[in-house]
């Protein structure tokens, strides 16, 4: 018999009596001003947020935030900031060294900041291994929490995708909160 | 004295490392009180939570096989291992196969549990930790102390001082943004050089197929980034059955473990990229032996969110490694116990039964009533102190016959002594800090009967 | 109505004054009080060491002590919940003398058998209530602090009716004061400290005394406060419910 097949068997000796599935019964978080609640959430996980305004141009605002940049890596059509088109290395390692990736995130959750990235570049090593990360969200594409998150038709249809909520953090040396582990160690989400 | 009491004696020898512990896990503590109290419905997340891991236990066999099957249909490779050995095992399969020598990894206890590092070390594989307080702990030789803070135990001073040694960091430079930042620098090398990523996985999504694995640092994330191979280590229990249940349990993690409303990446792997190999080792090692066990089946619920050793006041201060176990806390107690009661017996002593674990559990274990429990397991299965026993029949035979209770106590007054088993060993445990209560001139029952009790 | 005095063996032997004060304050509400004779001890310091068949015979001997009285009524948090939720498995049965529904820790009784709202209690002192955690997490006394409910106290809610009183409660409102039954003897280092901080904790909060519903805490407490000659004193919550203008 396989492991598999054991383990499996094992299961179905020590099973014990099927409890049925938990209806939630409770009303989970809302809120009554999105924007302003996501504007909010953001900066609690460390996080900028930019409200683009009409008329005003993305590639300016992700200049004047980050005016040291050299190397802007993006594939989205629009970002001619973008130094670098990260679709066409070969090997995801020549990312190393990106100043800042600019992205699209699908949609925003209220209660906690988080943004959902699929994977849209080819190496998926963009998101987390440039210095800072420049999120483009659909002001309209808020959710309040993740039961609404998950519940977002055609959620499953990803390969890889990750909720980030802000810069890569760590406090395991004394609690200490230090931004910039091994991610990005700035996030600016831009609000369109 | 159990194994327990002796290293916690040590360890609170040094009383402001204890204080200074204590506190640095309190604020964890009360992070997380801040987090769960600005979530209204908190409390029925908790009970949906629960009943939902209990939903999923009670067909644990039914979802893992959904998650096999869709795993497989994604293009992952799924593996079941009986065992910790078996688990090694197949893990250094699939790094052979592909000629690997430096594997990345990030946190995992399920490693932990197995002996996984030491297991491919001796073969010659390179295990690099990639969380930050792991690393921290795998420079100083030690392993974790705890199940989500692996480092809370080290003063930065001695994180600056193996960063000396190990990254060349300023001599003397015990900033923790500084020391982060070396780290940072230096992990980045091999995460470039890494030939095998491993994760853990945080929760298994049976009806996608899917994973999930949470950090702050985004590790795991770097770490799947570049290898060819990501092997994915899971105990039976992390399968979740949808995306509706797994909501519970990302807003509830988080919150819990470290007071924060989401960890900053809650990673959704789901198929290979083109190019790259996935695996999934879905291991039992002793699960399915808790599925039999109905006093505690509950603890296959658990979430690993460590938030029952941050609330624990015996935990707090007396530090992971006063348990003999690998994770400390009520969680460790339990799970040790489960593992092997002639190993870690000693560690059932180590709580005031004072239920607040069972009160923050976010899965709702009832873990405090579960040590109540193991503790009358100790005497059957000859593993209770001789000295506690002699202290329980003693109490016992002078509190079944009230006559003895009473002159006892006289007798005591007189002597200005306890009686002979209360004294056995334990007036010296409680003399260490504390003066022994006096006797009253007259117990309550002797007022009553003299009818001064008006 | 009928009420049973359940006295703990070590409020018998060490602090019978919190009987009297139980006595008094009952009376002094009319309610017709009997304590019956040779109580020793309800078997919970077996239990919680892992001897709990060893509280069996206690068991049965409370349960025959009790049988003739409407309610149970004792000032230890601890104990009462001990004989409330682990009697109907030592006995065997769920209908015993102590059933959930008829025994009640003091305050419990006051609060919410007799709903108390009025008190003739003076003592114009500084109190920090110590929040059990048998009181709090299991009897329920109040909310503990990890638990999302909204707040409340029994036991600040009674000494709300005493005149002259000034409540606090210490920063960490319901740590464990690491008494433990024989986890103090047996982790004695490990009780020990945790005493040390609890009680640094009451001080701080300017009190003169430390009050609640378990005189097994309060025993701990009291034994650390003298060994160090530390400037706060221990009282029975009764005892405070119980004090008079002299």
């Amino acid at each position: 018999m396989s492991s598999r097949d054991e383990i499996l068997a094992r299961l179905k000796q020590n099973a014990i009596k099927p409890e049925p599935r938990p209806e939630a019964d409770f009303q989970p978080l809302t809120f009554t001003n999105p924007v302003e609640q996501f504007q909010k959430i953001l900066q609690v996980a460390g996080a900028n947020s930019v409200l683009l305004e009409k008329g005003e141009d993305v590639n300016e605002i992700i200049r004047k935030t980050y005016p040291e940049a050299k190397t802007i890596a993006s594939n989205l059509p629009g970002i001619n900031c973008a130094t670098v088109n990260p679709d066409l290395l070969e090997d995801p390692r020549e990312l190393n060294g990106t100043d800042v990736a600019v992205i699209r995130g699908e949609f925003g959750v209220l209660e906690n900041g988080m943004v959902w990235i699929k994977q849209q570049t080819r190496h998926k090593a963009l998101f987390f291994i440039s210095e800072a990360l420049v999120i483009l969200l659909n002001r309209d594409n808020l959710v309040n929490n993740m039961h609404e998150a998950y519940a977002r038709p055609g959620f499953d249809d990803y390969g890889y995708g990750c909720f980030i909520a802000g810069p890569s953090k760590t406090a395991d040396i004394e609690q200490a909160l230090v931004i910039g582990a091994h991610g990005a160690r700035s996030v600016t989400v831009i609000l369109e | 004295m159990s194994s327990h009491a002796k290293a916690a004696k040590k360890f609170i020898a040094d009383r402001e490392r204890t204080a200074w512990h204590d506190q640095a896990l309190y604020f964890v503590r009360e992070k997380r009180d801040r987090m769960a109290h600005g979530v209204p419905e908190w409390e029925a997340l908790r009970k949906t939570a629960s009943r939902m891991k209990k939903h999923t236990i009670s067909n644990l066999a039914y979802y893992l096989e959904m998650f096999e099957r869709n795993a497989t249909a994604n293009g992952a490779h799924v593996h079941w291992a009986k065992d910790a050995e078996e688990h090694n095992r197949i893990v250094y399969d699939i790094i052979q196969r592909h000629g690997g020598k430096h594997l990345i990894k990030s946190k995992s206890m399920l490693s932990e549990e197995c002996g996984l590092t030491p297991y491919l070390e001796e073969r010659g594989v390179e295990a690099v930790e990639s969380d930050l307080g792991e690393r921290i702990m795998q420079f100083m030789g030690t392993p974790p102390s705890h199940i989500v803070l692996p480092a809370i135990h080290v003063k930065r001073e001695e994180v600056g001082k193996v960063f000396e040694k190990e990254l060349h960091t300023e001599p003397g430079n015990s900033d923790p943004t500084y020391l982060t930042h070396a780290a940072r620098k230096a992990l980045r090398q091999n995460f470039l050089n890494a030939d095998i990523a491993m994760t853990g996985v945080n929760f298994a999504v049976a009806s996608s197929g899917a994973f999930v694995v949470c950090t702050n640092e985004g590790n795991a994330d770097m770490g799947t980034s570049f290898p060819k191979v990501h092997i994915a280590i899971m105990g039976m229990e992390k399968v979740v059955p949808d995306y509706d249940a797994l909501a519970l349990y990302v807003r509830l993690l988080a919150r819990s473990a470290t007071g924060q409303p989401s960890t900053t990446y809650t990673s959704h792997y789901k198929k290979p990229v083109e190019g790259q190999e996935m695996h999934i080792v879905i291991v039992d090692n002793g699960r399915s032996d808790i599925l039999g066990n109905p006093d505690h089946v509950n603890m296959l619920k658990c979430l690993r969110c460590g938030s029952c050793i941050n609330t624990c006041p015996v935990y707090r201060r007396t530090g992971g490694y006063s348990y003999s176990y690998f994770i400390p806390g009520p969680i460790g107690i339990n799970l040790g116990m489960l593992r092997s009661p002639e190993k870690y017996s000693g560690n059932v002593s180590a709580c005031t039964l004072c239920h607040s674990c069972s009160n923050v559990c976010p899965a709702k274990i009832d873990l405090a009533e579960q040590i109540y429990k193991w503790r009358q397991q100790l005497d059957p299965l000859h593993l209770a102190s001789s000295e506690k026993k002699f202290i329980v029949k003693g109490l016992k035979l002078v509190m079944e016959h009230p006559a003895m209770f009473y002159s006892a106590i006289k007798a005591g007054r007189l002597a200005e002594k306890m009686p002979r088993f209360v004294l056995y060993n334990s007036l010296d445990a409680w003399g260490i800090g504390r003066e022994l209560p006096d006797f009253a001139p007259e117990t309550f029952n002797e007022m009553w009967k003299k009818g001064e009790v008006k | 109505m009928k009420v049973g005095l359940f006295i703990p063996c070590y409020i018998n032997a060490v602090y019978p004054q919190v009987g009297v004060a139980s006595y008094k304050l009952l009376t002094s509400l009319g309610v017709d009080v009997d304590y019956p004779l040779n109580q020793t001890c309800c078997g919970q310091p077996m239990a919680n060491g892992g001897f709990e068949k060893d509280a069996t015979r206690l068991a049965e001997q409370m349960e025959d002590l009790f049988k003739r009285y409407d309610y149970v009524v004792g000032p230890s948090a601890s104990c009462v919940v001990f004989v409330k939720e682990h009697y109907p498995t030592l006995l065997r049965k769920e209908e015993h003398a102590c059933l959930s529904n008829r025994i009640y820790e003091i305050c419990e009784f006051l609060h919410d058998v007799l709903k108390v709202n009025k008190l003739d209690a003076y003592f114009p002192h500084k109190v920090s209530v110590h929040n059990s955690c048998h009181g709090l997490r299991l009897l329920h006394l109040g909310s503990p602090s990890e638990l999302v409910e909204p707040r409340r106290s029994t036991l600040k809610d009674l000494l709300s009716l005493v005149e002259g009183i000034e409540v606090f409660e210490p920063k960490r409102v319901d740590e464990c004061c690491g008494f433990g039954g024989l986890f103090s003897i047996e982790e004695a280092a490990t009780s020990v400290c945790m005493g040390q901080d609890k009680v640094r904790d009451h001080i701080s909060t300017g009190a003169e005394y430390i009050t609640g519903a378990d005189s097994s805490c309060l025993m701990h407490m009291e034994g650390i406060i003298r060994r160090e000659k530390l400037p706060i004193r221990t009282k029975h919550i009764v005892e405070i419910l119980a004090s008079q203008k002299v």
